[in-house]
């Protein structure tokens, strides 16, 4: 669906580049990110993609045909949910969703009251966005950029300020969006939103791609296969999963004394991702 | 056309939400009182002033442009600030086209408040025609204005000097009238020259098409080269 090689920005008027050389690829219907810290990149290659930064070097097809060779059926094609809240904090948020709705097709739209009530804003559907917090202000982000029905979606950091009650209902609506067949590119510096929603994922830092594969894949190749036992006399120690069951030195350490926790020693993403770029997330 | 109807509705929404924004739509009211009003008192008072008469009609009528400049600036303004454009810049729409149909309405209104002050004012008498063409023209000052200020203003503080300055620009040229004629085609250069020249040869019943026809050439000219720059900017 998107291909991207060997693509390089540089802001006008900035000494080094933003992008260096990022190359991927992204299939139809797949939910793909881009997991990396403040600064690395994420959102310059989304509006590359978004066709609002021009001026980049590599190439990018989308469907085949090369991302500058599309016109205005592109734009009707994607969708995309902004980092930051945008909307007209005079108009209510029911006037700013028609405004925008009126460059779609009409056929393609989605029902304006359905939409809010997807995100639980039907009860403000007529009150000015300027009297929105910011996270009802994102959920309306969230909105906008599926209210045409989209075949390929952005969301650049689609959880950030939400409360997590609503950043679980964004995650399931993102996950529904799949199911339907939607081809997703999601951004975030939360390990725990890209191991959930990403069927691949790119650790970005520094405006460099290390590595792309699939959330599990990653945490098995640098996890450590092992159990951690405690026992409530503080006692600890490891054992391998291999052939746990016929391990007699487990059996023995069990039996040693009145059991706290048993915990799995599977790598977070996070982890993973200090070990391959030696960066923590929360640059 | 929806679109641009849709836009322009909540362009005005935002405008009539927004009380120091608002007020600037009473500028026409108070050209009107000054030029029916004022003027008309100080001739009665001053009788000397009556050789600056026409003077004061041309610069008062050109004033109608500047209101629609200036809200409109504000309001290209605000979006940028609060992010709004980056939004029409996903939708499927032309940016250059998008930008000068926006500037349709208020242009229009303009062109027609400019018509409405030049057949009420008391002084001259001017055939409807001619009346209408010049303040076409006029109005064609609406979208340079706007989109010079949003082109230069990273923020509203921005906004309000490059108000100024181009409110200075505007006005200006009028000073040609004062200084010896071979150099007040100094001022040629800036459009409302042209729109000054036209205005005082319209009210004395000469023929002002050369003036317009130059007037056009030159504010097409700016709104070309503004219109593109802005479209580079302003949706990013
Ligand atoms: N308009 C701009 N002009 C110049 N440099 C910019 C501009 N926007 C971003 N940058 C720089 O490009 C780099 C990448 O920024 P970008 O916004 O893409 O990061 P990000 O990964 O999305 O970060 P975050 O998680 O904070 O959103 C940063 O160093 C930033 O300073
Ligand atoms: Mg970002």
């Amino acid at each position: 669906m998107i291909q991207v090689k060997n693509l390089s920005f540089t802001y006008p008027g900035a000494q080094a580049p933003t992008l260096k050389a990022l190359s991927f690829e992204i299939s139809e219907g797949e939910i793909f990110g881009f997991l990396g810290p403040s600064g690395a990149g994420k959102t310059t290659a989304q509006k590359i993609l978004y066709k609002i930064l021009h001026g980049f070097e590599g190439e990018i097809s989308i469907k085949g045909k090369a991302l500058t060779h599309w016109g205005k059926e592109y734009q009707e094609m994607i969708g995309v949910g902004f980092e930051l809240p945008n909307h007209y904090l005079k108009l209510t948020a029911k006037e700013n969703m028609a405004l925008f709705a009126a460059f779609y097709p009409k056929e393609k739209l989605l029902r304006l009251e359905d939409l809010f009530e997807m995100v639980g804003l039907e009860a403000h559907i007529n009150k000015k966005v300027e009297a929105f917090s910011k996270g009802m202000k994102m959920r309306l982000n969230f909105i906008r950029a599926i209210m045409h029905d989209p075949e390929i979606i952005f969301f650049d950091e689609p959880t950030a300020g939400l409360d997590p009650v609503n950043a679980r209902k964004i995650r399931d609506h993102i996950l529904a969006l799949r199911a339907k067949g939607k081809t997703i590119f999601i951004t975030t510096h939360n390990m725990t939103s890209a191991d959930e929603l990403c069927d691949r994922v790119a650790f970005i830092a520094d405006g460099e791609i290390l590595v792309t594969d699939s959330p599990a894949t990653l945490k098995h190749q640098h996890g450590r296969e092992a159990v951690k036992v405690e026992l409530k006399s503080g006692q600890t120690e490891e054992f391998p999963l291999k052939e746990l069951g016929q391990n007699v030195s487990f059996a023995d350490f069990l039996r040693q004394g009145e059991l706290l926790r048993i915990n799995t020693l599977e790598a977070t993403l996070e982890e993973v991702f200090i070990q391959l770029t030696g960066k923590s997330l929360k640059a | 056309m929806k679109q641009l109807l849709t836009v322009s509705l909540s362009d005005f929404k935002m405008i009539f939400r927004d009380p120091s924004l608002r007020i600037f739509l009473f500028l026409p009211v108070m050209i009107f009182l000054v030029i029916n009003v004022a003027v008309p008192w100080l001739m009665r008072e001053f009788p000397v002033l009556e050789e600056y008469k026409i003077y004061l009609v041309v610069l008062v009528t050109i004033q109608m442009t500047q209101m629609f400049g200036f809200i409109y600036s504000i309001v290209l303004i605000e979006e940028k600030e609060q992010e709004v454009s980056k939004v029409y810049g996903v939708m499927p729409i032309s940016r250059i086209q998008f930008t000068l149909f926006r500037m349709l309405i208020p242009a229009i209104i303009t062109a027609l408040i400019t018509w409405l002050i030049l057949i009420v004012q008391p002084f001259y008498s001017i055939p409807l025609g001619s009346s209408l063409l010049f303040s076409m023209v006029a109005a064609l000052m609406v979208p340079p204005y706007v989109l010079a200020v949003a082109v230069m203003s990273k923020n509203k503080m921005e906004g309000m000097v490059w108000v100024k300055v181009i409110n200075l620009a505007v006005v200006l040229p009028a000073a040609a009238f004062f200084v010896p004629k071979g150099f007040s085609w100094l001022f040629g250069i800036l459009p409302t020259h042209w729109a000054f020249q036209g205005l005082y040869k319209l009210l004395l019943n000469e023929s002002f098409a050369f003036e317009m026809v130059v007037a056009t050439v030159l504010l097409g000219l700016f709104t070309t080269l503004l219109v593109r720059r802005f479209s580079k900017t302003h949706f990013a």
